[in-house]
């Protein structure tokens, strides 16, 4: 049987939450934690992509999705430079 | 012909291409052009499924936003403290809460798949099944507040318990609120219905993926 889009939203989501766990955990034993921090938002910033686009429906809606897309982006950026700036300054 | 083209002839009036239909096959550009009439006429019809699930999705999006924001932000004055009081999270147990609302978002999608082909018993199970791991999200979140609660931790322990608190607390409202949306469709299980309560599940399922690494990792 052959996998359908939603079959496979559902595969890359939980291979991308596997991916946050193994960087957080990375982190945990010396990796250097900016580095950990840029990759676990950016596989959430893929999986909220996959969700709105997949399950919510967004790829029939192409000018929503691009709206949501740079929404989430700008988010996902603002966290990261509000996690960032205590690090730079330690 | 384009399916849908002759509904949106006027009575009495001819369409722009209608001698391409009684005879001449439409070249690529007609064929385009006939296309644009398709296109949805608003924005807001582009929208997959009611408007209002839409406005309530994004408001929640923007409170929960607000939220991680805000604890990010509370953070810069004490990174130490928040790194410290992270260490007391079970942060195994969260990442396993990601795959089970991940799939249980996966069920409420497929159940609105069988459903739309009139399915409606794989899609009524779906639905339960969806509901039923909302339940296991619940008991994992429930043994955490109690291990929480063992250590004597409450919200007034440190600023990074009051966001946790808060931030986790709200969300699983919202899974409870999820569960019995989704326990009510598998009852009335309109096509509409499950859309519906399928598009809130999705948004909590989205509100715990941009949760879930602030709270447990980036602290």
């Amino acid at each position: 049987m052959r996998a359908d889009s939603l079959d496979r939203a559902w595969i890359i989501l939980i291979v991308l939450s596997g991916g946050s766990a193994i960087a957080a955990s990375l982190a945990g034993v010396g990796f250097d934690r900016r580095i950990a921090a840029i990759f676990v938002l950016l596989f959430a910033l893929i999986k909220g992509r996959i969700i709105l686009s997949r399950y919510l429906g967004l790829s029939q809606a192409p000018t929503w999705q691009r709206g949501f897309t740079i929404s989430l982006t700008l988010f996902c950026l603002l966290l990261l430079g509000l996690y960032m700036i205590p690090a730079f300054m330690v | 012909m384009i399916p849908g083209a002759c509904e949106r002839t006027l009575p009495g009036k001819s369409s722009p291409t209608s001698h391409h239909r009684q005879g001449n096959r439409p070249s690529g550009g007609i064929t385009a052009k006939r296309m644009s009439h398709q296109q949805p006429q608003s924005i807001l019809e582009e929208l997959p499924g009611d408007l209002m699930i839409w406005v309530l999705i994004i408001s929640e999006l923007l409170v929960f936003g607000a939220g991680l924001a805000a604890f990010l932000a509370v953070r810069m004055t004490d990174p130490t403290g928040f790194a410290e009081a992270q260490t007391h999270l079970h942060s195994t147990g969260a990442a396993l809460n990601t795959i089970v609302l991940v799939s249980s978002g996966y069920l409420a999608a497929r159940a609105l798949q069988f459903r739309r082909v009139s399915r409606r018993t794989a899609a009524r199970y779906a639905v339960v099944a969806a509901a039923a791991l909302g339940v296991v999200f619940l008991v994992i979140k429930g043994i955490e507040y109690g291990d929480k609660a063992g250590q004597g931790i409450t919200y007034e322990t440190h600023p990074f318990f009051t966001f946790y608190y808060l931030l986790t607390g709200f969300h699983a409202a919202h899974v409870v609120a999820g569960i019995v949306l989704l326990l009510l469709v598998a009852w009335r299980d309109e096509v509409g219905n499950i859309e519906i309560a399928g598009a809130f599940w999705h948004m909590v399922d989205l509100v715990w993926v941009l949760l879930f690494p602030v709270i447990y990792v980036l602290a």
